[in-house]
């Protein structure tokens, strides 16, 4: 079986003004299915653009990257939409969830823009997996009237309630006190029990201990 | 996402923000609003229009009268005839288009009854002229063949001169009235003819009240002999079914072969009325205002609904993020925007309506929103709307999801 993420000489090069700056040159990089890896770096090393290439929100400017068996280092616009939407959940660092919806609508939101899915059915699906991480008394309320890190697990639940092949998080602790970082890391590490892989961009050295593996990224190359 | 899913939640984002809703409706709202207005009084005056029109001899009738001769006639213009009572009797032997005819023999001369006299307009005509111009006596009876036959000395009076020379239209029938010192007796008195297009404009028809009516034959034997048989116009009905324009050309090339020159003009009767002219100024004004402030309207929303969307482009990277397609970032901001100038066309008809009533009733003039200007209003609502909307829309769509996500 090949590995669930297959990346080679992955490079990306922005245009600030007149001058190119790579931020990506040439990394290599597999993951196997049910793998925890970390990916670290200082600031500027290109670990947020790697997973961002990594995660399809962005295209590589050269290198091969296949996700799950398919070549997606070519896909554009709403194919790679596609992708996002059923191959990949994403956990930010400033949560990202919509303030105006409820938690449950919050978590349904990815199989809203999957299309063909059923209100109740996406309701079902977002119940449960909020069951699961312990918010069922927080189905109704609105993002602000939860805590730091019961808004990362709503998010975290979010990401997964498209069943992606993988779990991508940039910084997810960034944003929360040391208790709730704990909390928040407890559940990666239980999904990462249950099988689900996990693919984290940290420059926090004890979160990176948590991780199976690390990728460390400097100037925009794997050391 | 489906389309029912992007109005709701269009609808949603417009109530959640109803402070910017409600700017951004403003425009659209007096916009749609003065339009409304606008349609609704120009289809009232329209519709009086064409009351005057049918009051003055309806769409068929044509008017021929006499050109004013050019400065410097060539022989042949001088060579001319003016147009004489054997015009009327040869267009209605020859012109098959047309259903009636009727000669005018018009003056000014002096009414006199007992000591009272005045001067005013009187008509040589014959018993068609009052069925083109569908008018009828309130007392008595019009002209007959048998006046215009044996030149008869009787008259006819409009309203206002029998009220005015007997004191009661009553009395007027059977006396006796001099023109020009020749005696009449008084054999009808014609129905009093109102028309106003606004309570301010004065009665449109008022002429008819202020005239007489003496056999054709009669005038031309007592006050104009000396010139043969002129007379001053023809009214002509077309037959129906003919169009107005194909009556105008036979009766046009009729009379050209028989003067030779055409020294006559032919108009539709109750057109180039001032009236009406300053009426269309009136509405193109209110049209163009209603226009600019759409426009204004429009651009209103389209910069509200840009910064809106500035404001969220966070929440367009993640949505793009949770999977997202440009298409579906794009009709869920135009969703919202057509939301909005749905909801806003609706006001707009609802303020067009109160400003017609108010409108139609301080000025007297009548007004009917229809369900066409009611649909017209909404139509243009949502074009503006669209139009307002697509660049927004576009520029959210176009975001890339990585540059969303870092943005603010």
């Amino acid at each position: 079986m090949p590995p669930l993420i297959h990346a080679r000489g992955l490079a990306k090069t922005y245009r600030l003004g007149r001058v190119d700056v790579a931020a990506l040159r040439g990394v290599d990089t597999d993951v196997e299915a049910g793998e925890f890896v970390a990916i670290i770096g200082p600031s500027g090393s290109g670990k947020s653009t790697l997973m961002h290439i990594l995660g399809c929100l962005d295209s590589p400017s050269a290198g091969a990257y296949e996700l799950d068996g398919e070549d997606v280092s070519a896909l554009r616009g709403r194919h790679l939409a596609r992708v996002r939407n059923r191959k990949v959940g994403f956990v930010f660092q400033t949560f990202n969830l919509m303030p105006r919806l409820s938690v449950e609508e919050n978590v349904a939101l990815p199989l809203k823009h999957r299309g063909g899915i059923s209100r109740a059915d996406r309701k079902a699906r977002a119940r449960a997996l909020l069951e699961r991480l312990g918010l069922a008394e927080r189905l109704r309320h609105r993002p602000d009237e939860l805590s730091g890190g019961e808004r990362q697990r709503v998010a975290i639940a979010r990401a997964l309630v498209g069943t992606p092949a993988i779990l991508m998080a940039d910084e997810p602790t960034g944003n929360l006190d040391s208790h709730s970082g704990a909390e928040v890391l407890a559940t990666f590490e239980e999904l990462h029990s249950g099988g689900h892989t996990i693919l984290l961009v940290t420059h926090d050295p004890n979160v990176a201990a948590r991780a199976q593996r690390t990728v460390e990224l400097s100037d925009g190359r794997v050391v | 996402m489906t389309l029912f899913e992007s109005i709701v939640t269009g609808l949603d984002e417009a109530r959640r923000h109803w402070g910017r809703t409600l700017l951004s409706l403003l425009g659209l709202v007096l916009g749609t609003g003065s339009i409304v207005a606008v349609l609704a009084l120009f289809g009232g005056q329209t519709a009086l229009t064409e009351t005057y029109i049918n009051e003055v001899g309806g769409a068929g009738t044509l008017i021929v009268s006499n050109r004013d001769q050019s400065a410097d006639p060539t022989p042949r213009e001088l060579a001319a005839d003016w147009l004489t009572y054997r015009d009327a009797a040869f267009l209605k032997e020859r012109a098959t288009s047309l259903a009636l005819v009727s000669a005018g023999w018009a003056q000014s001369l002096t009414y006199r009854v007992d000591d009272l006299s005045f001067r005013g307009q009187v008509i040589g005509t014959v018993p068609d002229y009052a069925k083109i111009n569908d008018i009828r006596p309130m007392a008595g009876r019009f002209l007959s063949d048998l006046d215009v036959e044996r030149k008869n000395r009787v008259a006819v009076l409009g309203w206002k001169f029998a009220d005015s020379l007997f004191g009661a239209v009553e009395r007027a029938v059977g006396g006796v009235v001099h023109l020009d010192g020749v005696r009449y007796v008084v054999v009808g008195v014609m129905e009093r003819e109102e028309l106003y297009f606004a309570a301010w404009s004065g009665n449109a028809l008022r002429y008819r009240n202020e005239r007489g009516y003496i056999p054709i034959t009669t005038a031309i034997a007592q006050y104009s002999a000396n010139d043969g048989d002129a007379i001053s116009f023809l009214t002509l009905k077309a037959r129906s079914g003919v169009r107005p324009r194909t009556a105008e050309q036979q009766v046009r090339a009729l009379l050209y072969a028989r003067h030779g020159f055409e020294n006559f003009d032919i108009r539709g009767a109750g057109t180039g009325d001032n009236d009406q002219e300053f009426f269309l100024l009136f509405n193109f004004i209110f049209l163009v205002v209603g226009v600019v402030s759409l426009f204004t309207g429009g651009i209103v929303i389209a910069n509200i609904l840009l910064a809106s969307v500035v404001e969220r482009v966070r929440e367009f990277g993640t949505r793009m993020a949770l999977g997202a397609t440009p298409l579906g970032v794009f009709v869920h901001v135009l969703a919202e925007v057509l939301v909005v100038t749905v909801l806003g066309g609706v006001a707009g008809l609802g303020l067009g309506m109160a400003l017609t009533g108010v409108v139609g009733h301080f000025m007297q003039m009548p007004a009917v929103v229809s369900p066409f200007v009611g649909s017209i209003a909404i139509t243009t609502a949502l074009g503006v709307g669209l139009l307002a909307g697509i660049y927004p829309a576009l520029r959210a769509s176009r975001l890339s999801p990585v540059e969303a996500l870092r943005y603010g």
